[in-house]
This record gives C-alpha cells, sequence and structure tokens, in this order.
C-alpha cells in the first residue's frame, strides 16, 4: 500500500461520519429551505427577511452572541492569565472549578439561575429589600439572565482555549518587559495580550458559534416572550410544523454565523501574520 | 426524516402487534394510552377490569393524538388497532375519513347515561368522550383578594401582576386563550379581540409560561394568584402542597374531549364495544376523577364534595362546558402561533 493510500484508509472514518452525519443533513436541509408546493421557491427566505419581527429574532441572536463572547473574554482573560501564572495543584482546582458547570445537566443548572434570579429569587428580593427595586422587579425573562447563564456555560470554552495559549508564553518576554521599564499592565497589553489573541480568537469562535445556535438555555431564562432565532426554529419544527420555513431559518442563522465569522477571522489573522 | 422514523417505528410495532395476534387471535384487544400517570389510570381504572369482566387481554401502544392518528390512517388498509383514544379532535376527521366504525348504542348500554354532547356522532363513528380536561381558573386561595367568578374577572387589575398565562403552543394554553378572545369579542375567525387583551394583560404585569410545570412553579416561588388552565392541573399543585383552588368561569368552559373510538375493520367488534362500555360507566369515570380530576361524561358517576369541586359535575358544571372546533384550530394554528408569538414579543 503507498502512503497516499495509507493516508486516504486513515481519513476516510473522519469523512464518512463528516459526510453522513454532517453535509448530507445540511444539504438536505439546504434543499428543504427553498422547496415549496410547486418546486423551487424563495417565499419562506422572502418571509422572514421582510418582517420586522423575524429580523428583530435575527439582531437579537447575533447581539447577544456577541455580548456573551465579549463579557467571557473580559473574564477568561485574566482567569486563564493567573491560572497559567500559579503553582500546578492550584491550577488543576481553578480548572476543575472552571468547567464544572459542563458536568452538570443544563436543565438542572438554569433552573438554579431560575432560583436566584425568578420573582422571588435571593437577588431579586435582596436588591427589594435595598429599596432599590420596585416590587414586580426580576431578572429572569429578561435579556441580562440569557446573557448571564450562557456566560457560566461558555467561560470554559473561552479560558481554556486562552490558557493553552498563554501558558506556551516564553516567560522571559514578560520579564525583559519589566526590566526594560514597563509597568506590570504595559507589560500585559504590549506583550501576553498580543501574543494570547490567537487564544481568544479560538475561543470567541467557539462561544459565538455556540451562543448563536443554543436553544435551551435562552428559552428557559428568556421565556416564550424573548425569542432567540434557534427556538424560533424549534417552534417552526415542533408547533407549527412549517418545516421548510424552520429549513430557511436555519440557513439564514448558519449565513448569519459566517457573515459575521469570516470579517472577524480574517482581520484576526491579519493580525497573527 | 421524521417520516422514515416514523415508517420505521410503525413496523416495529406492527411486526410486535402480529405477532402478539398471532398468540391469540380473539382474545387480544390493541389500544393506545398517553403514557405515565395518565396511563397508569387508564390501566387501574378501564383495563384492568375489562381485562377481568372478559378475559381477553390488552395490548396498549402508547401514543399521544396526532401520532395515534397518523398511525391509524397509515394503517387504513391493515388496521392493527382495535381502540383508539384521541383527545384533540381527531376522530372527527378520522370518522370522515372511513377509518372509525360507527357504535350501535344499543350495544354499548352506558351510553344511555352519557352527556348528549358527549356522544353526539357515535353513529357516525365519532367515539364517545369518557373524560373531560375542563378548561377553568385555578386560584391561589390564600392570597388572591377574591375568588374570580368569571373569565373577564382575568383582567382585573387586582390580579394583575399575578396572573399567570400560557403559552398557546401548548394544547390547555390555545383552548385558554380562545376564551379570553371570546369573552372580549372575539371568534375563531378574529382572534384580534383575544391578542388585544394579552397585550393588555402583559403591560400590566402577566407572566407567560409555556410548560405546565413553570405553573406550579409560578405559583410555589413567584407569587402567582390566578392561571386559566385545566381543572385536573389545579389538583397537581394542591397534592405539591399549594392552596390551589378551581373554578369554572361563568361564560363558558372550554372542553378538551377524550374519546374513546373503534377503528373499522377489526374483528373484535363486540370485545371493543365492551371495552367502550366500561370506559364510559360511572365506576370507570369515578376512579378517574378520583386519581386525575378529569370530569366524568356519564351523568351517573357519583363523586364526593371533594372531587366534584375540582371538576366539571353535575348539571349545572356540565352545563356550561363549550368545545371550540378542533378542525378551525388545527386550520388556524400556525398563523395564529405566529400572530401570538408576535403579540407577546418584547
Amino acid at each position: 500500500m503507498t502512503d497516499r493510500l495509507e493516508n486516504m484508509a486513515l481519513v476516510m472514518p473522519g469523512l464518512l461520519l463528516l459526510g453522513l452525519a454532517f453535509i448530507l443533513p445540511v444539504l438536505q436541509m439546504l434543499v428543504l429551505s427553498v422547496s415549496g408546493p410547486d418546486g423551487f421557491t424563495l417565499e419562506h427566505f422572502t418571509r422572514f427577511l421582510s418582517d420586522s419581527y423575524y429580523l428583530g429574532i435575527l439582531w437579537r441572536t447575533v447581539r447577544l452572541s456577541a455580548l456573551i463572547t465579549l463579557i467571557t473574554a473580559l473574564i477568561g482573560f485574566p482567569l486563564a492569565y493567573i491560572m497559567a501564572k500559579s503553582g500546578p495543584r492550584l491550577r488543576l482546582w481553578l480548572t476543575l472549578i472552571v468547567i464544572l458547570p459542563l458536568m452538570t445537566s443544563v436543565v438542572i443548572r438554569t433552573f438554579g439561575w431560575i432560583v436566584l434570579l425568578g420573582r422571588s429569587g435571593m437577588i431579586p428580593s435582596m436588591l427589594r429589600d435595598l429599596g432599590l427595586v420596585g416590587r414586580s422587579f426580576s431578572i429572569i425573562q429578561t435579556e441580562s439572565a440569557i446573557v448571564i447563564g450562557m456566560v457560566q456555560v461558555l467561560l470554559p470554552f473561552m479560558t481554556l482555549s486562552v490558557l493553552g495559549v498563554v501558558m506556551s508564553i516564553d516567560g522571559r518576554l514578560e520579564e525583559a518587559a519589566r526590566t526594560m521599564g514597563c509597568s506590570f499592565m504595559k507589560t500585559i497589553r504590549t506583550v501576553v495580550l498580543p501574543l494570547s489573541l490567537p487564544g481568544i480568537v479560538a475561543g470567541g469562535l467557539l462561544v459565538f458559534t455556540l451562543s448563536a445556535s443554543s436553544f435551551v438555555t435562552p428559552s428557559l431564562l428568556g421565556g416564550s416572550r424573548i425569542q432567540v432565532l434557534a427556538g424560533s426554529i424549534y417552534n417552526a419544527v415542533t408547533q407549527t410544523l412549517e418545516w421548510e420555513f424552520a429549513a430557511a431559518q436555519a440557513v439564514i442563522l448558519f449565513v448569519g454565523v459566517a457573515l459575521v465569522l469570516v470579517p472577524y477571522l480574517s482581520v484576526a489573522g491579519r493580525r497573527n501574520g | 426524516m421524521k417520516l422514515d422514523f416514523a415508517k420505521m417505528f410503525l413496523g416495529v410495532s406492527a411486526l410486535s402487534l402480529m405477532a402478539s395476534a398471532a398468540v391469540a387471535q380473539e382474545k387480544t384487544l390493541t389500544i393506545n394510552s398517553f403514557g405515565g400517570a395518565y396511563e397508569e389510570a387508564h390501566r387501574a381504572c378501564i383495563i384492568t377490569p375489562f381485562e377481568q369482566e372478559t378475559g381477553a387481554k390488552v395490548e396498549i401502544v402508547t401514543a399521544y393524538s396526532a401520532d395515534a392518528f397518523a398511525q391509524v390512517r397509515a394503517q387504513k388498509d391493515a388496521p392493527q388497532f382495535d381502540i383508539i383514544h384521541f383527545s384533540g379532535g381527531q376522530e372527527i376527521v378520522a370518522a370522515t375519513e372511513g377509518l372509525l366504525a360507527p357504535i350501535d348504542a344499543a350495544k354499548v348500554p352506558n351510553l344511555a347515561n352519557v352527556y348528549d354532547f358527549a356522544k353526539a356522532n357515535v353513529a357516525k363513528g365519532e367515539g364517545p368522550a369518557y373524560s373531560i380536561a375542563a378548561i377553568g381558573m385555578i386560584y391561589n386561595t390564600e392570597k388572591a383578594p377574591s375568588a374570580p367568578t368569571k373569565w373577564t374577572d382575568i383582567m382585573d387589575p387586582a390580579f394583575a401582576e399575578h396572573l399567570v398565562l400560557t403559552d398557546i403552543s401548548n394544547g390547555y394554553g390555545m383552548l385558554g386563550f380562545l376564551m379570553i378572545n371570546q369573552v372580549n369579542g372575539g371568534t375563531l375567525e378574529n382572534i384580534q379581540p383575544g391578542l388585544d387583551a394579552v397585550t393588555k394583560l402583559l403591560e400590566a404585569g402577566a407572566i407567560i409560561v409555556s410548560k405546565s410545570p413553570e405553573i406550579q412553579q409560578e405559583f410555589a416561588q413567584n407569587d402567582a394568584w390566578l392561571a386559566p388552565y385545566a381543572s385536573d392541573y389545579g389538583y397537581t399543585l394542591r397534592k405539591a402542597g399549594l392552596p390551589a383552588g378551581f373554578v369554572q368561569g361563568e361564560e363558558g368552559t372550554p372542553a378538551s374531549l377524550i374519546t374513546v373510538n373503534m377503528v373499522a375493520n377489526r374483528p373484535n367488534e363486540d370485545l371493543a364495544l365492551k371495552f367502550i362500555d366500561i370506559s364510559v360507566s360511572p365506576e370507570a369515570q369515578q376512579c378517574f376523577a378520583d386519581a386525575l380530576r378529569y370530569s366524568p361524561t356519564n351523568s351517573k358517576a357519583e363523586l364526593s364534595a371533594e372531587v366534584a369541586a375540582d371538576v366539571a359535575y353535575g348539571e349545572d358544571g356540565v352545563k356550561g362546558l363549550l368545545r371550540f372546533d378542533p378542525i378551525a384550530i388545527e386550520a388556524n394554528r400556525a398563523a395564529w402561533v405566529e400572530a401570538w408569538n408576535k403579540t407577546i414579543a418584547r
């Protein structure tokens, strides 16, 4: 067997899996999104794109995902830096704490937030006792609740991506910067941050795509009055049985995420190039 | 994809049905039930008594109404079910398509005491309703300033921030909404008055939930006082230790009829009729009301005062029952859900 054939044989299982489990369904979805009773049609796309209700859902999905990405980066980068600088034992514990949310079921985790954020939950009642908010104040069923819940779930993806990169930064670079007169913050800003950008980009990609397509957390924390695109797709599939419209929405989600990501990647790629 | 799965499922269930049919050709009755606590009560109140009385064996396939209807339709040429239960009005379509066999009332003695509206079209094949989920108002008996008596009380500002509405993706939520629509001047052709009312309620501070357990949560933790929903769920709340009462609105009580139907072209007709007879018997319905608080359809069913308070019972309780046309609901569902989603969106 030649090298080429061996390589092919090695890559085949992966390709087959990708083809059967990903490419084929995506193609089916594409076909479904343009099929109508009389063959080819774009009516599902025009229905979505000409209705301010659905455009609002799309905009909310993109906006919240961007916000969630930004917040995870703001928390994840310092956290990863501290983890990288701490001893192996402490790092192990910190890593455990960071990935702990991923080890509980999404439903249980979300119900925990409902208990904390609901109308009679700990946080709103505390704020109410302090006289800061009105009687019916609640964080649940708001966009803030979605952001809080999603940041908790997605933080490990950002932190661990950044951690890997920060760990590989040569410590002597920072020492050199400090001996040359940089303050701590300036060292971070001019040396560590630029060098860890690939980790932040990779983490940001993961967080953005995961939050744009997430469904359970937004539907439980946001309620039925605050729709995101994934929830709207779910409704179309399970409630109104408009599968073609659901497929069209899925294509729009896919294209929308791609439109955001391509410039992001090319900018990030130039910075690193 | 879904279709393939359904076919596979049909194939498997058909195989298992054939296998069991081969063992006991005459003495097996195949039915569907709805799973969970419902199926438990179904077994205790109807299926086990039936087996004891006839010596026949009952095969239960767990399938909700829409699924069950799809299966019966797919099996038209070789039906596998003897008895099929529907809760969403599917029997109307099934009867017109000839999937159900007409029922000879003379062979079902208990039918004589069943309310007229629950057996209106048995001769056409629409099986009788053997229990009813009645939609009324569940309220907090300790905190509500006064017990609601009519549907328009929902609009009372006293309840504003303590009102829980249910999304119309939920079947009971749909019936509750159609009732709110009706008392505000709407019809099945025009749901705008209902949507306008919901907008007002939301502005006043009402909450919308999409699943029934969330109602329990709102009552337990978030100081909810009033929720239009089904009588059986009021009982669920009370069993959970919450001070919940159930009232029927004066303007009427939307009913979700659960029917027992005989599938056409099956060999066990007498056995199937016997099963229907037991389903509509006073004993079975008392048992069902005791267990789950579904309302009986047999006028001879005798309920204890405690159970009667939770269901539509007696002449007065039953008088107000009304049924929104299930065919109209199905035809409009997609459009209504979209209009509803737009109305409640923030």
